[in-house]
């Protein structure tokens, strides 16, 4: 099978446009996420209790949990669902006695729903120092790995090329927060910020880094292959050299997550979404963003000559 | 063949070969796991196969990949030592004001949230103030002794304090938990003062809960090793006789015959010290000739499921007997006899075998044998066996002490443990102080039982018995015997127990539902199992044979990141799968890079061996930047990340270094191979035409 034929087509004339949009985009996007009350942060970066229960025959609705969670004592506490019936989050703004706390809960339940059956599917308990620690060491080595890349690939490539994968990278990962945020909203599967879903983001960041390595490879080599092409060809010829690459590694691996997401059960399946997401703004970033962000910087900032497209060209 | 044909055959089996050989112990535990779980509600044969295959199932145990606990359920515990709490304890209650109370205060805003040192921030922040420690902590009297300047011997006291108590905790649990019979129950020290608890399995977690946080009780008790004590094992026996029996452990109807089979198996194969025991009473019975042996003209192994039966708590105990403390112990047994056949004079010893430890205390703990005991005896057990940790095999056994019901005295007299050495005979031994109260008591306790043996229980388990050998006055004492300088340790830290109640807060706790657990592991396994299968169909419909040799090297390349987690005993989480995702989207495409490289060749009309040298060559930079650069992204996260993230980023440096041996030795290797073999086309769905 061959699907994607040599191809020429002008993935450069329009960079200016798309990039601004792109950029647009994500930045209104990054805003609406912090209008108060968009991200919801799970228990690990907020610190609390939090309880997950089963019922079988899914006989409560939300609203009767929260009130029988109330009779039990925790008034204030939040409950939530996510795409599966029967099986709620309550959380409790306390710390340190997850077990009581839970055993308190499916018992007072049970009594309540006495003809359904109460499972404790989890019950969490994060101090709120622990859960501070947490989002600092995230943070933290999560900016040294975008060091890190930054300086390989300058070494490897030069120093633009590092740049534009950061600034590439950024917008994946900005993109796909904006997008799981937005979707949690929906309800539908659980999203919600938490230490795992940040294995989500770096796995994001693993396959958009390895993306951008493929096309900038591409380009030192057709750099040294036709040599006096301006950058806007070279960069033009490489995307269009990959591309068949990009596609079939791109689909493939979207078609295994998309398997995770709808059969993966409650641990995979956000996590999948989170990916999948992440991989289609990747690929995307790779033709228009990453290339985009290497030309502006080299013609604007280095103000090197980058020429104009050849359509012609074969 | 060639050699160097040879050579590339090797490089593709030899992985394939040590992958397996990494991963049998895998496969053999779930299959053994899935026959012993058949067999449970059954005792007598799970009793047997435990005895048949319990070496072989804890040996694939220890090697098999682990699931982290958000895959297979349990619970997860993090505690903290408080040690501020530890140093408000330490202080002088008089001598405490509002300074002190406010450097306390000021050290905890601090610290609350940082991961600063909290004895080296109170340390700062106390000098800042211009106080002198010497104001508020009582400086010991060793320390007075020995001169030097006090301010440094109490700052090193509470360093020593500090360290102290999380091994201290760390110890309690530890043996608090045992108790429990917990499989693979994982408790690790986290920085300097925090405890990870790691609990599959878990039934009921408040228990456990109530169990770690209560705080450790040390008490010295005078050991009471004698006839009494004797006639009280037989006493249990009694309580148990009827008990036990009826329960389907010791129910020996000789009707069914495999049943016997199965139940003589097990006891042959069980602990020498019970055939021993059991043979050599009817030995001894058979010369004595007092009574008829009840056990005469039977089999040595109907004689053991016997004597089971009739002495379910004394034939778990090997007793040894010494004339005086000159003479040498030897072996005897209480099988058949009364308490009064042994003499009132001289010295006993009991021990219990490791492998039959856990049914002996949970004896003990039953209430109806705490009714029979009587009313000034307990029966303690030590915490560790005796000697050297044993080799595979050969059995540990663990001494049992009869001590006095009331503690003559209680550990918080103790204000200071430590280890040393003896200066005369450079043995490892441990240093003791007590309070000028407990001094006193101490003082007549030892005076009054010259000779005899005192032991120091934490928690219900004996750490020592050392023997009396003077009247301690002055509450300085020595306590030698500690085989090991590791040993010596340890006893300090439990008699610091006494001193210093290691203040330990949960601070993060995590809780997986066995539903929850099995589900996911159900769910992820297949959706795992069929994207792979998935991807393996995609390349095979894409590029045709060479798909085919893709996929080869993609299986290997998982069946290679599983296997260099097991082998490295390494856990399975869910980030850790999201990192073998990410590397095996990396194998995927480094695949997909050569072949698209190669079509480019084949179209421009090179040989299929150029075609072959050339795609490798050119998709080499782009596979080993691209792989290098997650490698290399691996690197903070696995030193600054949190547990998650450590794990998704092991997963991932595993399956990156994989990735590049399989996509570019293994599937060369593999077209090297095809090309040597004289083949001049290839099928890696190109179209026909070029």
């Amino acid at each position: 099978m061959d699907l994607i034929k040599k191809t020429n087509i002008d993935f450069v004339s329009n960079r200016v446009a798309i990039f601004r949009a792109s950029v647009i985009i994500a930045l209104i996007g990054l805003a609406a996420t912090f209008l108060p009350g968009m991200i919801d942060l799970g228990i690990d970066f907020t610190g609390g209790t939090q309880i997950t229960v089963k019922f079988a025959k899914q006989s409560a609705s939300a609203d009767q949990v929260r009130a029988a969670v109330g009779e039990i004592g925790f008034g204030g506490a939040e409950i939530k669902s996510f795409g599966t019936t029967g099986e709620y989050l309550i959380r409790i703004n306390e710390t340190g006695r997850a077990s009581e706390i839970s055993a308190d809960i499916v018992a007072g339940l049970q009594k309540s729903f006495s003809n359904d059956t109460v499972t404790l599917l989890g019950a969490d308990n994060v101090d709120p120092k622990v859960s501070s620690e947490l989002a600092f060491d995230s943070a933290l080595s999560l900016f040294l790995a975008t060091i890190i890349i930054l300086l390989y690939v300058a070494f490897r490539f030069q120093f633009a090329y590092g740049l534009s994968a950061i600034v590439a990278l950024a917008h994946d990962v900005v993109l796909a927060f904006v997008v799981s945020v937005l979707f949690n909203k929906t309800g539908l599967l659980n999203l919600e910020l938490s230490i795992n879903s940040l294995a989500a983001y770096l796995t994001i960041l693993g396959y958009s880094i390895n993306d951008k390595v493929v096309v900038f490879d591409r380009i030192r080599e057709n750099r040294e292959k036709h040599k006096g092409m301006s950058l806007v060809d070279l960069v033009n010829l490489s995307l269009n050299e990959t591309l068949s690459r990009t596609l079939i590694t791109g689909v493939s691996v979207l078609a295994a997550l998309l398997v995770m997401v709808f059969l993966g059960g409650d641990v995979l399946e956000g996590f999948a979404f989170t990916m999948f997401i992440g991989i289609v703004i990747g690929t995307f970033s790779s033709i228009y963003i990453a290339s985009a962000f290497l030309i502006w910087y080299s013609d604007r900032v280095q103000h090197k000559s980058v020429g104009e497209l050849h359509t012609k060209k074969a | 063949m060639s050699s160097k044909t040879w050579s590339k055959w090797l490089l593709i089996l030899l992985p394939i070969v040590a992958g397996a050989y990494l991963l049998w112990p895998t496969y053999n535990y779930y299959r053994m796991n899935q026959e012993r779980e058949s067999l449970i509600g059954d005792s007598a044969a799970l009793e047997s196969w435990d005895l048949a295959n319990g070496e072989d199932f804890a040996k694939a145990r220890n090697a098999r990949l682990k699931l982290g606990l958000d895959l297979r359920g349990g619970m997860y515990v993090t505690l903290e030592v408080d040690i501020l709490k530890l140093i408000e304890e330490s202080a002088d209650p008089l001598s405490v004001d509002e300074d002190f109370t406010n450097i306390l205060e000021k050290t905890r805003t601090q610290t609350d949230n940082t991961d600063l040192d909290v004895l080296d921030t109170y340390l700062v922040n106390f000098r800042a103030s211009g106080k002198s420690l010497l104001q508020y902590f009582p400086l010991s009297s060793s320390d007075e002794a020995k001169g030097g300047d006090p301010e440094k011997a109490i700052e090193e006291k509470l360093r020593n304090d500090a360290a102290g108590a999380v091994d201290q905790a760390m110890e309690v649990i530890r043996q608090r938990i045992n108790k429990y019979d917990l499989s693979e129950v994982n408790i690790q020290k986290q920085g300097a003062r925090r405890i990870v608890i790691e609990l599959p399995d878990v039934k009921d977690e408040k228990e456990i809960r109530s169990l770690i946080q209560t705080t450790a009780r040390l008490e010295f008790k005078r050991v009471m090793m004698n006839r009494d004590l004797i006639r009280t094992f037989y006493t249990i026996d009694n309580v148990l006789k009827g008990v036990v029996a009826a329960e389907p452990v010791v129910d020996t109807t000789a009707t069914d015959s495999t049943a016997v089979a199965k139940d003589s198996a097990a006891i042959a194969k069980a602990d020498t010290a019970k055939k021993d025991t059991a043979a050599a009473a009817t030995a001894t019975t058979d010369t004595s000739k007092k009574n008829a042996n009840p056990y005469a003209g039977l089999s040595d192994d109907e004689v053991a499921r016997r004597v089971k039966r009739d002495y379910p708590f004394t034939y778990m105990l090997t007793g040894l007997f010494a004339q005086s403390e000159k003479s040498s112990f030897q072996n005897f047994d209480l099988i058949l006899k009364k308490a009064e056949d042994f003499p009132e004079q001289g010295i006993y010893n009991f021990v219990v075998s490791g492998t039959m430890l856990q049914q002996f205390l949970k004896y003990l703990e039953r209430p109806d044998v705490k009714r029979a005991m009587p009313a000034d005896l307990d029966i303690v057990v030590a915490a560790r066996p005796e000697g050297t940790p044993a080799k595979d095999g050969t059995p540990e056994f663990y001494n049992v002490y009869g001590v006095v019901r009331e503690a003559d005295l209680t550990g918080d007299v103790v204000t200071e443990a430590f280890p040393s050495f003896d200066q005369s005979s450079n043995q490892p031994m441990v240093l003791m102080e007590m309070t000028g109260e407990g001094a006193e008591r101490w003082a007549q306790i030892t005076g009054a039982n010259i000779g005899k043996r005192i032991a120091i229980i934490l928690d219900g388990r004996v750490y020592s018995a050392p023997t009396v050998q003077n009247k301690i006055t002055g509450g300085s004492s020595q306590i030698t015997g500690a085989t090991s300088p590791e040993e010596a340790n340890l006893l300090a830290v439990v008699l610091k127990a006494g001193a210093l109640k290691a203040p330990v807060k949960i601070i993060e706790e995590r809780v997986v539902g066995p539903s929850l657990g099995e589900d996911s592991i159900r769910r992820g396994v297949t959706s795992s199992l069929l994207s792979f299968a998935l991807i393996v169909l995609f390349m095979l419909a894409y590029y045709v044979w060479g798909g085919g040799l893709a996929d080869i090297a993609l299986m290997m390349n998982v069946l290679l990141v599983i296997a260099g987690l097991a082998g490295f005993g390494g856990t399975l989480t869910l980030p850790g799968i999201a990192g073998i995702i990410l590397s095996t989207a990396m194998a995927v495409d480094a695949n997909i890079l050569i072949f698209e490289r190669m079509r480019e060749e084949l179209y421009a009309g090179k040989t299929l061996k150029a075609a072959i040298d050339q795609g490798f060559e050119k998709a080499w930079s782009a596979i080993i930047d691209s792989n290098l650069t997650n490698i290399l992204a691996t690197v903070p996260l696995l030193i600054w990340g949190s547990g998650p993230v450590r794990g998704f980023a092991v997963t991932l440096l595993v399956g990156a270094v994989i990735t590049l041996f399989t996509a570019v030795v293994v599937t060369r290797a593999m077209f090297t191979l095809i090309a040597a073999s004289g083949a001049t086309t290839f099928n890696i769905g190109q179209k026909r035409t070029a």
